[in-house]
Order: structure tokens, then C-alpha cells, then sequence
């Protein structure tokens, strides 16, 4: 049995204490030990930015990459290997921002990977300017007239883009929160876990309060399955925020459709001279 | 006898061109001539003006003449554009009538292609025409034609391969009472080594290197190479995935690697430019990664079809800051395939990037290559092996005295695998601290004197003539060629062309130098990014340039024109 205890690590974390990515950080450990998935066999890659540090503060493989990149690193690992467990440790700025391309382009490959977004609608690492979630008018010290932009809405797009796992969580509900972790890892495909967090040194507007007297989890009777029910619930024009999954459907994964890798994995295959010699022989001009 | 022929098959881009200097090709590599075909195209599908420069020789030929034998202009503009270029007699096929042909130096011939085209079933086939009147005017048995014909097109069916066969032998009876003054007995012989492009080679190598992933973004003239992988990835254990800009490809490539398996890129220079942060990442992470940059002029989108060689200098500094990459610029198709296999050999035994650098002439001409393409028997590897015995002492950047770290890959046993583009400490843990930033810097500085050990030197012919010549990547059969004319006239002239860029081979080339009288450099870029790179490696001074571009390949004759003028 895998326990939360082979996750720790004892990397000095320096989050600002009372910082949402603790209780995700929880959550991630409590998901993965209740799979029963040892860290060998899991990878995982993040960007850069508060969210992005978190795989130093497990015990597993990570890949930490560059601001915006984490989405193709993964999906290269995944193609090269895909019998690894891959998530996705990323901000909102790092993964809808600088990464917003590649957001876009991995829902498209429906490439199995679980994506975890740490929204805490600000950038964090760089100290306190808007971000791509931010709300219209929020004041920063680089916005000090507020945002003039409407803010991205991340489970509206994954939707649109044909996404086949959609969640939303809390930071602050941990139960919850690992239990959608775990849903989408065992989701064959593209998942995306939009986690909203609060940070507590940089975003005064969306507070722990603030979320607390809005969010509510989605009702029991939501068709999972219906996808413009699963939108009406992200395009919501009340104030409440629903949590948990809004939609999930599974489709062959990108990696799935590729017929090579169906019996196994590419790094597992040889160097093979006699496939090159026959190219050479009458693979030319 | 011998036999050096120029011919230039011109027309509107859709009308086939190219494959027409294919099939053209074909027939004289199969009579055992040497030959080569340098296409000339736009950034355009429909219109404009593409050709065709087809050299043919019963001696090896390494690159392209400026003068003409035959011109075979599909359109009226073709002729305009050409014309010029025309030796002394030579003879232009021309579909009609042309005012002021009477008064030239040359013989125009009117052959209507597209009538004579559809008379064998449809006008597209005026291609398939131009090739028969060329090949029956230049001597070439119908019947290898006819054989060409039927194994280029063996996938079409029946009506379609007859039509081909048919608008050929209207070609060659279109042409019956026409002589060509230059035309030939053709003796067949059997075929010298491979018919071949530089991008297809670089394709071959990357097999060679066991390359089983690769990600790109569509850029010319990048895309040969990739669709050549495309082609092979049929019958190997290779993935291609065509990425949603050049910063995935890149970073797609990183991640394919880091998780066990040899991964390249193909681009251009604009390309090139959005993967500068992925080269980076690679080299602070030591994962290995092969980038082919073929180039084309710049800056932004420039001349998207043509030729240069101006990123030298680019590639060998791109990304911030500084860390160890091989370059190399292979001459010639044999070289594109040996540089690429050796390429992700470094690339994995050092653990660090490695830049290719092509060009659209070296990716797009055919060659007769009579080098042997091997396939190796084996493959090495260097990752490090799992020890279930003490897993957790598994650090992925231990310092050691080569720089060289063991490299594990992730979810592969049950050591860790902990990588991070942060500056990092030993195990992979971003880190702050002076001390350990030191080390690391001078950790991955330390691969370079081995990594200047695998630096091959310069090859060199006449070393100790006064004057030499010195070049890098595809300029090498230009050179070489204007070496000999030069020779021919009785000068003391040595050529030297570099494969290897950087690490810069300092003491080979500058001990070549150092005997010479006067060099120069012979390079397709506006400032002599080579000649700079000598003089900062070696102080060295070149003694003056020949430089072109306007992204049109140089001849041997332009060299040699210039090197008269500047020792005059
Ligand atoms: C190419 C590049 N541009 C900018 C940065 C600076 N940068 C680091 S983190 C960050 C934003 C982080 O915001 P987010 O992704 O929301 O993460 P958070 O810190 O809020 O968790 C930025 C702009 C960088 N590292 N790289
Ligand atoms: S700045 Fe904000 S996101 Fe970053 S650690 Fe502090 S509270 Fe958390
Ligand atoms: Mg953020």
C-alpha cells in the first residue's frame, strides 16, 4: 500500500503560509497514495510560477520546465512512454497565458495527461500582476486602473474544445479536491482540473471568504455525460461557482490511436539496422 | 569525350516542373552519368516562375553552372529570364513564335508542349513532352525513358502510365528534324552510386541515429526532411507529430527525450528563432536534442523558397547565456546522412544540444551520391541503469570530473528522476546558492574538451598552395570545383571546407591557415559570418570575401570570377 507519507519530500517549501497550494499540494498526495500509485510511476511536469513549484514539494519524478511549456513536455513524455502516469502542475498564467497555444492544441489531442491549474487569478511568482482569470477591474500595482479584459473562462474553452474531462475544485475543499484528482487520472484522455486558490499575499479581491460564500458542488442530478448542460454550468451568469466534475466522456486518447504503440511503448522498442537497410536498398529516388 | 551539359526546364509553378527535371534526372543517372538538379521554385502554388537546372557529366559533378546548353521554357517568361544565361549556340525550346529570337546568339526551336500534350490525352501532360524533346535532342535512348517512366509512375493506373508513355514518344518525334549540337552517343553504363537529396540523406541519418520522435511545424525548406521521416516512419518505430507552433515542437522533443527516446526537429531560421528557449531548456536540463535549422534568407519570413547560409552565427550563440552545443553543416548528402546519425550519438553521450545546420540547395537539389549509406549494426546508449539498491542516492546532475552526469529515465525502475530549468543543485532541486551556481556552470562546461575531441578537422585539398580557398556547409562542391578551374588556369590555389562549426576547430584550421599566403572565404551571407569566426578563433584575418546573398546557390564560376577580380 502507497501512503501519503512516500510522497513527502523535504524540500524547504516557502509558499506564504496560508497559501491555497498547500491544500492542493494535500489533495495531490491523498489522490495519488489512494490510488495506490508509487512515485516511480508517476511524472510529473509543471511550468514556471508558484503553481509550477510544486513537484519539488513531492517525492516523484518531475520535469520542471519553462514558463507556459509544461503542456508540450508532457506531451512528448507521454508519446515517448506512455504507460507513465503524467499530471500537469501549472498556473493560471502558465497554462491559459504563456502556455495558451499549447492549452488549446493539447485538448485537440485529447493526449492523457491530468492537468491541475492552480487558479489563483493572479501571478503570484512575479508578485501580484493580473493574469489571463483575473477579474475586470481588479487593481494591481501594474493594473492600477484595473483589468480592462474580460477574464479567460478555462472550462468554457476545454469544453468548446472538445475536452472529455472537465472539473472544478477548491483548494480549500481538500476531500473533494482528491477525489477529483483521482477521477481524472483514471479519466483515459485530456483532463483538466481547474483548482481555484486563493493567494493571500497578491489577490485581495478573490479571498477564501469570497470563495466560501460562492461555491457550491454541482447538483446530483447533472448529466456528466451532456455537454451543453456541462456549459450552461461554466457559462453560469449567477454568482455561484459550482465544483466538481462538469463533464466527462471518454474517446481514444492520442496515443491510443497510434497503432505502433499499442502493443508497446516507444521507448521499449530496439534499434532495428535490418528496417533501416531495406529503406537504404529501395526506399531512395 | 567529355560530356558537361546544362539544361533548364522553366515554367509557371503547377505545370510540373519539378517532375520533370525528376524524370529527366532519373534517365541519365540510370545511363550512368553523373548528374544534378537544382530546383528553383516561389513561395507561390499556382503561377510565377519555377525551373529546373539540370547538370549532366560523364564526370561527378558537385554543383550547378551558370551557363546553358538547352532551355526548355514552358511559358514565354522562362525564355526572358533565361536567355541570358545562354552559351554560344545553344538552343531554346519555345512554344511559339518569338519577335526578337532571329537576332540572337542561340537557336530557338518552337514545339507547341500543350498541343503536343493533348494529342496524348490532356495538355497537363506538357511536362511529360518537354522531358521526351529534351532527353531525344540531348540522345537519350525512348526506350529508357519509356523504363524511367514506368517505375516513377508505377502506382498510376494503366491509362494514365499509357498517356505518360505516349506524350514521350510525341516528345522525342516532335523534335525529329532538330539537332542539338552538344548531343551524345549514349553508352549505357550502370548507374553511379544514389540518386539522392540532401533532406532525404538527413532522413536516412536520423534513422541511423535511431530517432524515434519527432515534432515540426511546416517551414520551408524544412519540410523535405520531414516528409522524407513521414515516408519512413511507414516501416520504423518512429512518431511524428506536427505541433502547433515551433516552441511545442521543441519542447515536445524535450519531453520525448528526457523519457527515453531520441527525438529531432526540423525548421528554418524563423523557426529556429521561436525554439531558442527550448535549446536552452534542453542544454540546463542536459537533455539531448537534435535540431536541424535548413536555411533560407532572412530575416522574418524573407525569401521562403531560397538559399543562404546566414544563421552560422545565430545558432552558435542562440539562447541567453552560455553552455556547450555541437553545430555541424554538412557539404553534401553523404555528409547530411553521417553528421545526423553522429549528431544524436553526441547529442545523447554528452547530454547536450546539437544544431544542423542545411540549406534549401542542400536539402532540395539531387545528387549522385557514390558514397555507401550504412546502416549501423548497432546502436549505443548511454542512460544510466537502475539501482534498486539504493534508489534514493540516485542524483540526476552528480557533479563529475567529464560533466557528464548519469542519465535515468523517468518511470523506468525505481530511481527519481528530478529535472529542472531552474538552476539546480545535484539531485534537481532548484537552488539559490552561489556556490553550488558555480559548479553547475562549470559542470557543464567541463563536457567541452571532450567534446572537442570528437571535432573532426577541415578537409583540405592542396594544402600548400598560397592562395585558399575556405568554406562550410554547402558551399563545398562550389568550391571545389572552382578550386580546380582555378588550378586549371595555372594558379596555386588550396579549397578547405569545414563540417564541423563548434566547437570551433581552432588549431586545425588555424594551422591550414597559417601556411597559407592570403584566403578567402567562400560563404551564401552578407558579412562572412566564417571569416568572422576564424578571426575570433584563430586571429586569423581572411583576406577578402566572395559572398552572395540573393538567395541563389553560387557556382563555381562566380568564385572564380571574383577570386580573378580580387587578385587583380
Ligand atoms: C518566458 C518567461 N516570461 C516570464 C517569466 C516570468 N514569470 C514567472 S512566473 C510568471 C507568472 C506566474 O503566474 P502563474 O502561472 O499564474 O503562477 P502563480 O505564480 O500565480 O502560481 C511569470 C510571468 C518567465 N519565467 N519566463
Ligand atoms: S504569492 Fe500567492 S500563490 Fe504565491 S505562495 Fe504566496 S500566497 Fe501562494
Ligand atoms: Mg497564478
Amino acid at each position: 500500500m502507497v501512503s501519503t507519507k512516500d510522497y513527502h519530500s523535504d524540500y524547504p517549501n516557502h509558499w506564504c503560509p496560508g497559501c491555497g497550494n498547500f491544500g492542493i499540494l494535500d489533495a495531490m498526495k491523498s489522490a495519488l497514495a489512494g490510488l495506490d500509485l508509487p512515485p516511480e510511476k508517476v511524472l510529473i511536469v509543471s511550468g514556471i510560477g508558484q503553481a509550477a513549484k510544486t513537484p519539488h514539494f513531492l517525492q516523484c519524478n518531475y520535469f520542471h520546465s519553462l514558463h507556459g511549456r509544461a503542456l508540450p513536455i508532457a506531451t512528448g513524455a507521454k508519446i515517448a512512454n506512455h504507460l507513465m502516469t503524467v499530471l500537469v502542475s501549472t498556473g493560471d498564467g502558465d497554462c491559459y497565458g504563456e502556455g495558451g497555444n499549447h492549452f488549446m492544441h493539447a485538448i485537440r489531442r485529447n493526449i492523457d495527461v491530468t492537468v491541475l491549474a492552480h487558479n489563483n487569478r493572479v501571478y503570484g511568482l512575479t508578485k501580484g500582476q493580473a493574469s489571463p482569470t483575473s477579474m475586470d477591474g481588479m487593481q494591481t500595482k501594474m493594473q492600477p486602473g484595473g483589468v480592462i479584459a474580460n477574464p479567460f473562462n478555462p472550462l468554457a474553452a476545454a469544453l468548446s474544445l472538445g475536452a472529455g474531462f472537465v472539473a472544478r475544485g477548491f483548494s480549500g475543499e481538500g476531500g473533494q479536491l482528491s477525489s477529483l484528482i483521482q477521477a481524472g487520472i483514471r479519466h483515459r484522455g485530456f483532463a483538466l482540473i481547474d483548482i481555484l486558490q486563493p493567494c493571500v499575499s497578491f489577490n485581495r479581491v478573490n479571498t477564501h471568504k469570497w470563495y466560501k460564500d460562492r461555491i457550491a458542488p454541482i447538483e446530483e442530478n447533472h448529466d456528466e455525460t451532456d455537454l451543453i448542460a456541462a456549459l450552461r454550468l461554466a457559462l453560469g451568469t449567477d454568482d455561484r461557482i459550482p465544483t466538481g466534475i462538469y463533464h466527462r466522456r471518454e474517446s481514444p486518447s492520442y496515443t491510443d490511436r497510434i497503432g505502433k504503440l499499442n502493443d508497446k511503448a516507444l521507448t521499449d522498442h530496439r534499434y532495428r539496422p535490418e528496417l533501416l537497410k531495406a529503406l537504404l536498398t529501395d526506399g531512395y529516388l | 569525350m567529355t560530356i558537361d551539359i546544362s539544361v533548364l526546364i522553366g515554367g509557371e509553378a503547377g505545370q510540373g516542373i519539378q517532375t520533370v527535371g525528376l524524370l529527366m534526372t532519373r534517365t541519365c543517372h540510370r545511363a550512368g552519368l553523373y548528374v544534378m538538379a537544382v530546383n528553383d521554385f516561389e513561395s507561390r502554388i499556382r503561377g510565377g516562375h519555377s525551373f529546373i537546372q539540370l547538370r549532366i557529366s560523364d564526370r561527378p559533378v558537385q554543383g550547378p553552372t551558370r551557363k546553358l546548353h538547352m532551355v526548355a521554357a514552358l511559358d514565354e517568361r522562362t525564355y526572358g529570364l533565361h536567355q541570358s544565361e545562354l552559351t554560344e549556340g545553344g538552343l531554346v525550346l519555345i512554344p511559339k513564335d518569338h519577335a526578337d529570337t532571329m537576332t540572337q546568339h542561340h537557336r530557338c526551336k518552337t514545339v507547341d508542349f500543350e498541343g503536343v500534350a493533348k494529342k496524348a490525352g490532356s495538355s497537363i501532360l506538357a511536362n511529360t513532352v518537354a522531358a521526351g524533346v529534351c532527353l531525344s535532342l540531348l540522345g537519350a535512348p525512348s526506350d529508357l525513358f519509356e523504363n524511367v517512366l514506368k517505375s516513377t509512375f508505377n502506382q498510376l493506373e494503366e491509362e494514365r502510365l499509357a498517356q505518360n508513355i505516349q506524350a514521350a514518344r510525341y516528345g522525342y518525334t516532335a523534335v525529329e528534324d532538330e539537332t542539338f549540337r552538344w548531343s551524345w552517343r549514349w553508352a549505357m553504363a550502370s548507374p553511379k552510386g544514389r540518386l539522392i537529396d540532401g533532406a532525404q540523406a538527413a532522413a536516412f541519418g536520423a534513422l541511423a541515429g535511431d530517432c524515434r520522435f519527432s515534432a515540426f511545424y511546416p517551414m520551408s525548406p524544412a519540410t523535405g526532411i520531414i516528409q522524407h521521416l513521414v515516408d519512413m516512419a511507414q516501416t520504423v518505430p518512429l512518431v511524428i507529430e506536427q505541433a502547433e507552433d515551433e516552441i511545442a515542437a521543441v519542447n515536445m522533443i524535450i519531453g520525448a527525450s528526457f523519457a527515453g527516446v531520441r527525438s529531432m526537429t526540423a525548421t528554418s531560421g524563423g523557426g529556429f528563432s521561436l525554439m531558442t528557449e527550448g535549446l536552452g531548456l534542453a542544454a540546463i536540463t542536459e537533455t539531448p536534442i537534435v535540431i536541424v535549422n535548413a536555411q533560407r534568407p532572412g530575416p522574418a519570413t524573407g525569401l521562403p523558397t531560397r538559399t543562404a547560409q546566414a544563421d552560422l552565427q545565430f545558432v552558435i550563440h542562440a539562447s541567453q547565456d552560455e553552455f556547450p552545443r555541437f553545430v555541424f553543416a554538412p557539404g553534401t548528402p553523404f555528409e547530411a546522412f553521417s553528421v545526423t546519425a553522429r549528431a544524436f550519438e553526441l547529442s545523447e553521450r554528452f547530454q547536450v544540444p546539437v544544431i544542423i545546420l542545411m540549406d534549401q540547395y542542400l536539402s532540395d537539389s539531387l545528387f549522385v551520391a557514390e558514397e555507401s549509406f550504412e546502416a549501423p549494426e548497432t546502436v549505443a546508449t548511454y542512460t544510466a541503469a537502475d539501482d534498486p539498491e539504493a534508489p534514493s542516492g540516485y542524483r540526476r546532475y552528480a557533479l563529475t570530473d567529464s560533466g557528464i552526469s548519469p542519465r535515468a529515465l523517468p518511470c523506468k525502475g525505481s530511481t527519481l528522476v528530478k529535472v529542472c530549468s531552474d538552476e539546480h543543485d545535484e539531485e534537481g532541486h532548484i537552488t539559490e546558492d552561489a556556490d553550488i551556481r558555480d559548479a553547475m556552470v562549470t559542470k557543464r562546461f567541463a563536457k567541452l574538451s571532450a567534446m572537442r575531441k570528437e571535432i573532426r578537422p577541415p578537409e583540405v585539398i592542396h594544402a600548400d598552395s598560397e592562395i585558399l580557398l575556405i568554406c562550410w556547409g554547402s558551399m563545398r562542391g562550389a568550391m571545389t570545383e572552382a578550386v580546380r578551374r582555378l588550378r586549371a588556369e595555372g594558379l596555386s590555389c588550396g579549397g578547405v571546407h569545414i563540417v564541423d562549426m563548434w566547437p570551433f576547430p581552432d588549431a586545425a584550421v588555424g594551422e591550414i591557415l597559417g601556411k597559407a599566403g592570403k584566403f578567402f572565404v567562400v560563404e551564401q551571407n552578407r558579412s562572412a559570418q566564417l571569416g568572422q569566426l576564424i578571426r575570433q578563433q584563430t586571429g586569423y584575418q581572411y583576406t577578402d570575401a566572395v559572398l552572395k546573398y540573393n538567395g541563389r546557390p553560387m557556382c563555381a564560376g562566380e568564385i572564380t570570377d571574383t577570386i580573378k577580380t580580387k587578385l587583380r
